[in-house]
C-alpha cells in the first residue's frame, strides 16, 4: 500500500506538552478519523503537518518527501478549525485567491461550487454566507486543485442536523472517488460513519492507531428479548458461549465470547423453546470503544 | 512575481481602506501640491507661496516632496490595514496551508509596498515638473534638474516608512497596536534626540563652534529620524525666510540614504523572522 503519510515521534511542547512522540502512517485510499476530546492535541497535529506550526521535535514525510513543502501543501486540500476567508470579497474572488496561490485552473471555480451547491451564491460577499454555507465553500477551497489528500479538522463544527448531513454526504462522495481523507472530529458517530481507519489522541499521546475494526477486541454482542427473559437469561447462561449476560432495559445483552451467528442462536433457543421478539448483533459503537480505550489509558 | 501581484491585486482592490484611503490621499495631494498658486492670511499678512519661490526651480523639488510626502500617512494606513486585516482573519495560516510560503508572503507585502511607492513617485515627479514648468520664474535646463535626487530620497523615504509599517504590522497584528507603537517610536526618538543635543549644548565650547554644530548626531540615525533627513523642511528656502537672514545649506544626506537603506532591510528581515519562528 503505497503511504501518504508517515509520521514519526513528532512532539510540540508551548508551555505545556501539546503532543507527545506521535507516530502514525496514513496509507492511500483511506479515511482516517483523527480521535480525541478537546485539547488533545489534533489541531496542533494538524498545523505541524501542514507547516503553520514549528514542531519541537520529530519529523514526518508526505508522499515520501521529509517535510511540508510548498509543492506538497498544494496536493493537500485542508479545513482548519473554522472556514477562513477574506470576509469582504465574493466566494468567487476568494477561490480565485486560492487558485491564485495553488495554480489550479480558473475552470475549477465553477466546478467546485457546483459539487458544493452554492454556485448560484457565488457573487455574494463572504460575510453574508450561513455557518453552513461558509463550511461548505471551505470544502470547496481545499477540492480546487484535486487534491491527493483532503485534510479535515472538525468539519461538522457547529453545524445544524441538515448541515451535518449535507457535510456527510459531502465527504462520503469525495471519499468514494478515492481520496484519502484525514478527518478530526469529536463527534464519533460521524467518524464512525465514514472512516476504516482511526488513531486515537489523548493528553497529545497516541493511544491507538490502526482500523476501526481491530479498535476493540471484543467480537460484539446480541441484543435479545423474550416473552420471559428470566428463561431466556437461564438459558442462555446454559449455552455457555458468552461472556457475560445481562439484563438492561427490558433487553438481555449477552457479549459473544465465541463467535456465532444470529439465526444459529436463534435455532438454539428455539429448540430450547424459547421464542425471541427481538434478536439483533451488535458490534460495540465506536463511542464505547473510544471511552474504554480513554479508561484502559488511564489505569 | 506576476502570481505574487496579481494575488494582492484581488486581496486589497474591493478593500474598504484602500479605496476610502487611496481616494483621500489623492484629493489632498492635489489639493496641497496647488496650494502655493492661493492666497494665505497669516497675522494680516497676505502669503502666496507661489510667491514665496515655492515653484521656482530646482528648490520645487524639495518643497513637493517634502508635502506630499507629509501625506504618506495616508498609503501606510492602507499597508497597516491590509497587513492586519491578513492576520485577523487568519488568511496569513490560510494562505500558509492553500500553499503560500513565508518568503512568498513577505516578497508580496514588499511589491505591494514597492508598487505604491513608484506609483506616488512617478505622480509627484509628474505634477512637480509640470507646476515647475508653468509656474517658475526660472527655466533654465540645468537648474530644472539639479535637484532631481529628491525624487530619489522622496522614493527611498516612502519605502522605508512602509516597510517600517510592514514590521510594526507583522510586529503587533493588530492596527490599533500598530498606531499606537508608531507613535510611541516617534516620541521615543524624539525624546532621545533632544537628550543627545541638549547633553551636546551643554559641553558647548565657543572655541571650535564650527565642527560642533557639523556634529553628527546619532539619533538622527535611528528609522523616522533618517527618513526624516532625506528631505529638509523647505520652509528656510522661502523669500520670506531669506528676507531674515536664513541661510539655506544643504549637503546630500548621504548618511541617512545608508541608514534608510539598512532600516528597510532590517525590517523586511525582522518581518520575516517574526513568521518564520511564530506558530499560526
Amino acid at each position: 500500500m503505497e503511504k501518504i503519510l508517515e509520521v514519526r515521534n513528532l512532539t510540540k511542547k508551548f508551555k505545556q506538552i501539546a503532543v507527545n512522540n506521535i507516530s502514525f502512517d496514513v496509507e492511500k485510499g483511506n479515511v482516517y478519523g483523527l480521535l480525541g476530546p478537546n485539547g488533545s492535541g489534533k489541531s496542533t497535529t494538524f498545523g505541524m503537518l501542514l507547516s503553520t506550526i514549528n514542531p519541537t521535535s520529530g519529523h514526518w514525510k508526505w508522499f515520501g518527501k521529509e517535510g511540508t513543502d510548498t509543492e506538497t501543501l498544494k496536493k493537500i486540500g485542508a479545513i482548519i478549525e473554522q472556514p477562513n476567508f477574506y470576509p469582504y470579497l465574493s466566494a468567487e474572488k476568494n477561490l480565485e485567491i486560492v487558485a491564485t496561490i495553488k495554480g489550479a485552473p480558473k475552470q475549477r471555480i465553477d466546478q467546485v461550487l457546483e459539487t458544493v451547491n452554492l454556485l448560484t451564491r457565488k457573487k455574494d460577499v463572504f460575510s453574508s454566507y450561513s455557518l453552513g454555507m461558509k463550511q461548505r465553500l471551505a470544502i470547496a477551497s481545499a477540492l480546487l486543485a484535486n487534491p491527493e489528500v483532503l485534510i479535515l479538522d472538525e468539519p461538522t463544527n457547529g453545524l445544524d442536523p441538515e448541515g451535518i448531513i449535507q457535510i456527510r454526504d459531502i465527504i462520503n462522495s469525495i471519499a468514494k472517488s478515492g481520496t484519502t481523507i484525514i478527518v478530526a472530529s469529536h463527534l464519533l458517530d460521524e467518524i464512525e460513519k465514514i472512516c476504516s481507519h482511526v488513531i486515537v489522541l489523548k493528553h497529545g499521546s497516541a493511544i491507538y492507531s490502526g482500523s476501526v475494526d481491530a479498535m476493540s477486541n471484543t467480537k460484539g454482542f446480541f441484543e435479545l428479548k423474550g416473552d420471559d427473559n428470566i428463561a431466556l437469561i437461564s438459558a442462555l447462561n446454559s449455552l455457555n458461549i458468552f461472556a457475560s449476560v445481562k439484563e438492561t432495559d427490558k433487553l438481555v445483552v449477552a457479549q459473544i465470547s465465541e463467535d456465532m451467528s444470529a439465526s444459529d442462536l436463534n435455532k438454539k433457543l428455539f429448540e430450547k423453546g424459547i421464542f425471541l421478539s427481538h434478536l439483533m448483533k451488535k458490534k460495540e459503537s465506536l463511542e464505547t470503544q473510544f471511552l474504554e480505550l480513554v479508561k484502559q489509558s488511564n489505569s | 512575481m506576476i502570481r505574487l501581484l496579481k494575488l494582492e491585486y484581488l486581496k486589497n482592490l474591493n478593500y474598504r481602506p484602500f479605496k476610502i484611503f487611496a481616494g483621500i490621499y489623492f484629493l489632498i495631494l492635489i489639493a496641497l501640491l496647488f496650494v502655493g498658486l492661493v492666497d494665505f492670511d497669516i497675522l494680516g499678512a497676505k502669503v502666496n507661496l507661489k510667491e514665496q519661490g515655492m515653484y521656482n526651480f530646482p528648490s520645487i523639488w524639495n518643497f513637493t516632496t517634502y508635502i506630499v510626502g507629509l501625506l504618506k500617512i495616508f498609503l501606510g494606513c492602507i499597508i497597516v490595514f491590509s497587513i492586519c486585516q491578513e492576520f485577523s482573519n487568519r488568511m496569513f495560516k490560510q494562505n500558509l496551508i492553500d500553499g503560500l510560503s513565508r518568503e512568498e508572503f513577505i516578497a508580496s507585502k514588499l511589491l505591494t509596498i514597492t508598487v505604491f511607492t513608484a506609483f506616488s513617485t512617478l505622480f509627484v515627479f509628474v505634477v512637480t515638473f509640470i507646476l515647475g514648468k508653468s509656474y517658475s520664474a526660472t527655466q533654465e535646463s540645468d537648474l530644472i534638474f539639479k535637484e532631481i535626487y529628491f525624487i530619489f530620497n522622496y522614493f527611498l523615504k516612502l519605502f522605508t516608512f512602509f516597510s517600517f509599517l510592514m514590521f510594526l504590522s507583522v510586529l503587533f497584528r493588530k492596527s490599533i497596536f500598530v498606531f499606537l507603537g508608531f507613535f510611541m517610536i516617534w516620541f521615543a526618538e524624539l525624546i532621545l534626540s533632544g537628550v543627545e543635543k541638549f547633553s551636546i549644548v551643554q559641553k558647548f565650547d565657543p572655541k571650535q563652534p564650527a565642527e560642533q554644530i557639523n556634529h553628527t548626531y546619532l539619533t538622527d540615525f535611528l528609522p523616522l529620524g533618517s527618513m526624516s533627513n532625506l528631505i529638509p523642511n523647505p520652509a528656510i528656502r522661502t523669500n520670506m525666510a531669506k528676507m531674515f537672514g536664513m541661510e539655506f545649506k544643504f549637503e546630500y544626506p548621504f548618511y541617512s540614504v545608508i541608514a534608510c537603506i539598512v532600516w528597510s532591510i532590517i525590517f523586511v528581515a525582522g518581518s520575516y523572522y517574526i513568521l518564520k519562528k511564530k506558530d499560526w
